[in-house]
C-alpha cells in the first residue's frame, strides 16, 4: 500500500488553507482506515482551480474533472458502483458557478457522495476575480470597483436543496476539520462541507475568521433550526450543522456485472420471444 | 367483391390519421403486428408534430411478401380520423385503393363508417378512433369475427369490454361498405420482432453488456430511454434520467472510470451541450459511446422530423486531437449489430465514440430477426500484474485498465499528464501523450481495415448514400426495377478511404438528406469523388421510394 502523499512537488503558496485540507484528508483517510474503509475503496474527484491540485498531491485513486462537473463525476462513479465511497473536492467557481445546477441536483437526489468545498470566496488559479461566494463589494480583476451582487450561502442552498449532512469546517482548526471529514464520508447520503479556506495571496481571511468562528455544542435536530443556525449574521458557526438519515439515492438494477453476458442474453431473446 | 390491389407485386400500405391523442400511432401498431403474423416484412413510419393534442398526424404501414425497406406514401386503404387526414391524403390513394372517412366528422369522397358516432355511445370517444381505423383495416381485409376478437384484446387489453363493444360494431358497420376488399398475401417471414431502430439499439448495446444508459429527454433519441427504463430489470441496465445534458455525459463517463459500461442519447441541441465531455473522454480515455439521433436543424429546428445535416457536426466533436469513431447505420437490424460493435470498439480503444442516426432509422420500426450470438461483447485490455500506471505507453497506445477498488492507485486526468495520471507540463511528455492518442488513431484504422465498414448491395451503376437514406434508396431500386451498386459506409470516422478508394474514378449519384449536401462533400474529401448528381431531400420528412426511383430514372 502506498503512501497518502505522491510524489507531484507542491505548488500551493505558503501559508494557503488548502494545506489544511490536505493533512485533514489524509488524518481522515488513517481514521477511516480504522473503521474499516480501506482506502481502495475511497475514490476522489476534483474540479479546477487551486483546490483541484489536490488530485495530484493526495496519493488517491480518483477523476481530475472538468470545472464545475467534479460533483457529476462523483455521482456517475457512485453510480456503477455502490461499494465505493466516493468524495468530491470543489471550489467556490467549480462548485457554484459553472457547476451549480449539479450540486443542487446531487443534494435533490441525497445521493451517497460527499463534497468538500474549499470555501475561498475568491478565483485563485485565474488570478483573483469575484467568486459566487465572494462578499458584497469585493474588488477584484473583473470587479475593479466592487462585485455589485452579494454572494450566495452554500450551506442554506444546500440545506434547501435535500443535502441530509451539512458541516462547516475551517483550515485553521484542523481536528475538528478532521473529524467532520471523517462525519460526512460515513454519513449515508448526500454530505456537504463548507471549509472556510483562506487565500492568502488573492483573499485572505484569517483576520476576518478569527473573531467570529465558533463552535456548535450539537446539529440542529431538524432542517428549519440548521437553517436559523446558517442565517446567523454575528458568528460563523463550525462542526456538523445537520445530519438525518433520509432515504439516499438508490439503483433501480442490481450492480452492474452481477449479471453474466448468457443471462443477459437469454433475457434479451426472451425480450424478442426468439 | 373483391379486388387485388397491387397486382405487379403484393405491397400493402395501410394510412391511418388524424389529431394527436387519437390513438394513430397505435394503430399502426396494430397493423404492422398483423401483417408480420402473416409472415410478411413490414416497415411502419409515423409522422407526427410537436404537440400532445391536435394537430395532424399520420402513420403509414408498408408490407410485402418480399424484404420491404420503407414505407411508402401511396396508400391501398386510407382512414381519415380527421378532416385534415382527408384533405392532406385524399390524392394519396393508389389506382384500387380506398379511403375510408370518419362519418360525420369528415366531408370527402369515399366510403363512410360511423367511427366517432359508435365512439360517443362510451367514455373518451377520442381515444377509441384508433381501434376503430385498426378494425377498418381488419374488416378491409376480410377478417373473420372471431379472429377480430383475439386480435382486439391483445392489442387493446386496457379496458377491454368497451373496446370490444366498439370494435365490433365498427367491424359490422365496416363490413357492409367495404368488407373483404382486400386480401394481401401470407408470406414466410415467421417469427419475426417488430422494432423500432431506437429499440435495436438500445437491445444491441444492452447485448454488449451496457451496464448504465443516461439521458436527458429529447426527440427522436427518447425512445431509447424509455425503452430502456421499461426493461432496466430485464436487461439489468441502470437508467438515469439526469439534469441536463452535461450532467448526463459527465456522469456517464465517471461511471466507465468505475469500469461500467456506458451509454447516453441525445439530439442535436443535447449533444452540442456535451462538447467539452467529448473532449473530456478523449483525454482521460473514456470509451463512452454516444447516440445522435438527427433531426432538422439548427438550433431546436424541427424537433419531430428527420435530417441528415448532422453529419459535419459528428465529424467534428470536441476540441483538441484525439482519436474518435462515427459510424452510422442503415437500417434497424444494422443497428442492433452496429451498437454493440460500437460499444466494443470504444471499449477496445478507450476513446469517445457516436453512432448517428436519424428520426427516420430511430422511430421508425421494421420486423427483423436477431441473433444475439452475433452481437459484440467488449472485452477490453486489462491490466493483468505488477506496477499500474493508467497510461503506460505502449507500442498501439492503448494502456491497461483497471477498476477500483485495488490496491493500486488508478488516476484519470483531464489535465495533461504522465503515465501515472499526475498532471504534467513537461513539454517532452505533452509531445509523448499526444503521440500516444495518434498511436491509438492508427491503430483503429488497422483494427477497422480488418472489419465490415462499407456496405454494398447490387450491381450497376454507383448510387452512394448512408444512415437511414439507404433504406430509402433500397426500396426505390427494388419497386422499380433500377439496377444499380448501393456503396453504404457505415463507418464515417476514420473514414474507409482504404475500400472507398476503389470508386474514386465513378461518378456516382449520392443520395441523402442534407441541402448543402454534406455527405458528398465528405466523398470528395476524403476519398476524392465525385459526384455526378447529388439528390436532397431536406424538407424534414424521408423520402417516398416512388419519388426517389423517378428522380434516380432521371439520372442514372
Amino acid at each position: 500500500m502506498y503512501d497518502l502523499s505522491t510524489l507531484a512537488s507542491n505548488t500551493w503558496c505558503v501559508g494557503c488553507g488548502d494545506f489544511g485540507i490536505f493533512q485533514a484528508i489524509k488524518d481522515a483517510i488513517k481514521r477511516l482506515e480504522g473503521l474499516g474503509i480501506g482506502r481502495d475503496r475511497l475514490i476522489m474527484t476534483a474540479g479546477i482551480g487551486c483546490h483541484g491540485k489536490i488530485f495530484d498531491y493526495l496519493a488517491l485513486s480518483g477523476f481530475y474533472s472538468l470545472h464545475g462537473r467534479a460533483v457529476s463525476t462523483a455521482q456517475g462513479i457512485k453510480i456503477a458502483n455502490p461499494d465505493l465511497s466516493v468524495i468530491c473536492f470543489e471550489g467556490d467557481g467549480s462548485a457554484f458557478g459553472e457547476g451549480i445546477e449539479h450540486m443542487i441536483f446531487a443534494a435533490k437526489r441525497n445521493i451517497d457522495v460527499t463534497v468538500f468545498l474549499h470555501h475561498n470566496s475568491v478565483y485563485g488559479l485565474t488570478t483573483g476575480q469575484a467568486s459566487p461566494l465572494s462578499d458584497k463589494g469585493f474588488r477584484g480583476r473583473s470587479t475593479p470597483r466592487g462585485s455589485q451582487d452579494p454572494p450566495l450561502d452554500p450551506v442554506t442552498l444546500m440545506l434547501d436543496s435535500g443535502a441530509s449532512f451539512i458541516a462547516r469546517g475551517y483550515t485553521a482548526k484542523l481536528p475538528q476539520l478532521t473529524d467532520v471529514m471523517v462525519k460526512a464520508i460515513l454519513h449515508k447520503g448526500f454530505s456537504f462541507v463548507d471549509i472556510l479556506q483562506p487565500c492568502v495571496t488573492f483573499n485572505n481571511t484569517y483576520a476576518k475568521y478569527a473573531p467570529i468562528v465558533e463552535d456548535l455544542d450539537r446539529p440542529a435536530s431538524t432542517r428549519e433550526e440548521a437553517w436559523l443556525i446558517a442565517q446567523r449574521k454575528d458568528k460563523v458557526p463550525l462542526g456538523v450543522i445537520y445530519g438525518s438519515k433520509e432515504a439516499p439515492w438508490e439503483r433501480q438494477v442490481p450492480k452492474g456485472g452481477q449479471m453474466s453476458k448468457d443471462e443477459r442474453h437469454k433475457r434479451i431473446r426472451s425480450l424478442l420471444g426468439a | 367483391m373483391q379486388v387485388i390491389v397491387n397486382m405487379a407485386s403484393d405491397l400493402f400500405t395501410f394510412l391511418v390519421g388524424g389529431k394527436a391523442g387519437e390513438g394513430v400511432k397505435t394503430a399502426a401498431g396494430s397493423a404492422a403486428e398483423l401483417f408480420s403474423e402473416m409472415g410478411r416484412h413490414v416497415f411502419q413510419m409515423d409522422d407526427y408534430q410537436s404537440l400532445i393534442r391536435g394537430g395532424h398526424n399520420y402513420s403509414l404501414v408498408s408490407s410485402d411478401i418480399e424484404p420491404i425497406w420503407s414505407h411508402h406514401m401511396r396508400a391501398d386503404l386510407i382512414v381519415c380520423l380527421d378532416q385534415k387526414s382527408y384533405d392532406v391524403h385524399k390524392d394519396h390513394v393508389s389506382d384500387r385503393g380506398l379511403v375510408v372517412l370518419n362519418e360525420g366528422a369528415v366531408e370527402g369522397e369515399g366510403a363512410f363508417v360511423p367511427l366517432i358516432k359508435e365512439a360517443r355511445k362510451y367514455p373518451k370517444p377520442e381515444l377509441r378512433l384508433g381501434l376503430g381505423a385498426f378494425t377498418v383495416l381488419c374488416a378491409a381485409m376480410g377478417m373473420p369475427e372471431d379472429d377480430l376478437k383475439r386480435i382486439l384484446e391483445r392489442e387493446y387489453p386496457k379496458d377491454k369490454e368497451v373496446n370490444l363493444a366498439y370494435g365490433l360494431s365498427i367491424y359490422h358497420a365496416t363490413s357492409e361498405s367495404v368488407g373483404q376488399r382486400f386480401d394481401p398475401r401470407p408470406g414466410t417471414f415467421k417469427g419475426s420482432r417488430i422494432l423500432t431502430g431506437n429499440e435495436a439499439i438500445a437491445l444491441g448495446a444492452a447485448s454488449a453488456g451496457l451496464d448504465v444508459y443516461y439521458a436527458y429527454p429529447m426527440t427522436p433519441s427518447s425512445s431509447i430511454l424509455h425503452y430502456l427504463a421499461a426493461h432496466d430489470r430485464d436487461l439489468g441496465v441502470e437508467v438515469v434520467h439526469a439534469e441536463s445534458e452535461i450532467a448526463v455525459i459527465n456522469m456517464a463517463i465517471g461511471s466507465t472510470f468505475a469500469g461500467a459500461r456506458a451509454m447516453i442519447g441525445t439530439s442535436g441541441g443535447g449533444f452540442a451541450l456535451m462538447d467539452e465531455a467529448i473532449s473530456l473522454a478523449g483525454m482521460v480515455e473514456s470509451p463512452i459511446l454516444s447516440i445522435l439521433s438527427s433531426r432538422p436543424g439548427p438550433s431546436t429546428g424541427v424537433p419531430t422530423y428527420t435530417a441528415q445535416a448532422d453529419l459535419d457536426f459528428a465529424l467534428g466533436r470536441g476540441f483538441g486531437e484525439f482519436p474518435q469513431i462515427v459510424a452510422s447505420p442503415g437500417t434497424v437490424e444494422e443497428a442492433f449489430y452496429l451498437a454493440s460493435e460500437m460499444l466494443d470498439l470504444v471499449w477496445r480503444f478507450q476513446t469517445p465514440g457516436i453512432l448517428l442516426t436519424e428520426k427516420h432509422l430511430s422511430e421508425s420500426a421494421m420486423n427483423v430477426k436477431l441473433d444475439v450470438e452475433r452481437a459484440s461483447y467488449p472485452q477490453p485490455l486489462m491490466h493483468t500484474s505488477g506496477e499500474y500506471r493508467r497510461y503506460t505507453l505502449t507500442d498501439n497506445g492503448i494502456s491497461p485498465l483497471l477498476f477500483p477498488p485495488s490496491p493500486h492507485m488508478i488516476k484519470w486526468n483531464s489535465y495533461e499528464h504522465d503515465e501515472a495520471g499526475i498532471t504534467t507540463e513537461d513539454a517532452g511528455t505533452i509531445k509523448k501523450m499526444a503521440d500516444k492518442r495518434l498511436t491509438k488513431e492508427k491503430a483503429l484504422i488497422r483494427h477497422l481495415i480488418g472489419m465490415r465498414t462499407v456496405n454494398t448491395y447490387g450491381d450497376g451503376p454507383v448510387i452512394m448514400t448512408y444512415g437511414s437514406t439507404t433504406m430509402s434508396v433500397m426500396e426505390a431500386l427494388r419497386i422499380s426495377g433500377i439496377e444499380a451498386k448501393v456503396l453504404q459506409p457505415v463507418y464515417l470516422r476514420p473514414f474507409p478511404v482504404w475500400e472507398m478508394k476503389a470508386f474514386t474514378k465513378e461518378r456516382p449519384v449520392v443520395v441523402e438528406q442534407s441541402c448543402s449536401g454534406m455527405f458528398a462533400r465528405l466523398l470528395r474529401e476524403k476519398a476524392g469523388i465525385t459526384a455526378s448528381h447529388v439528390i436532397r431531400r431536406y424538407d424534414g420528412r424521408p423520402f417516398d421510394p416512388k419519388e426517389l426511383s423517378e428522380r434516380l430514372k432521371e439520372v442514372i
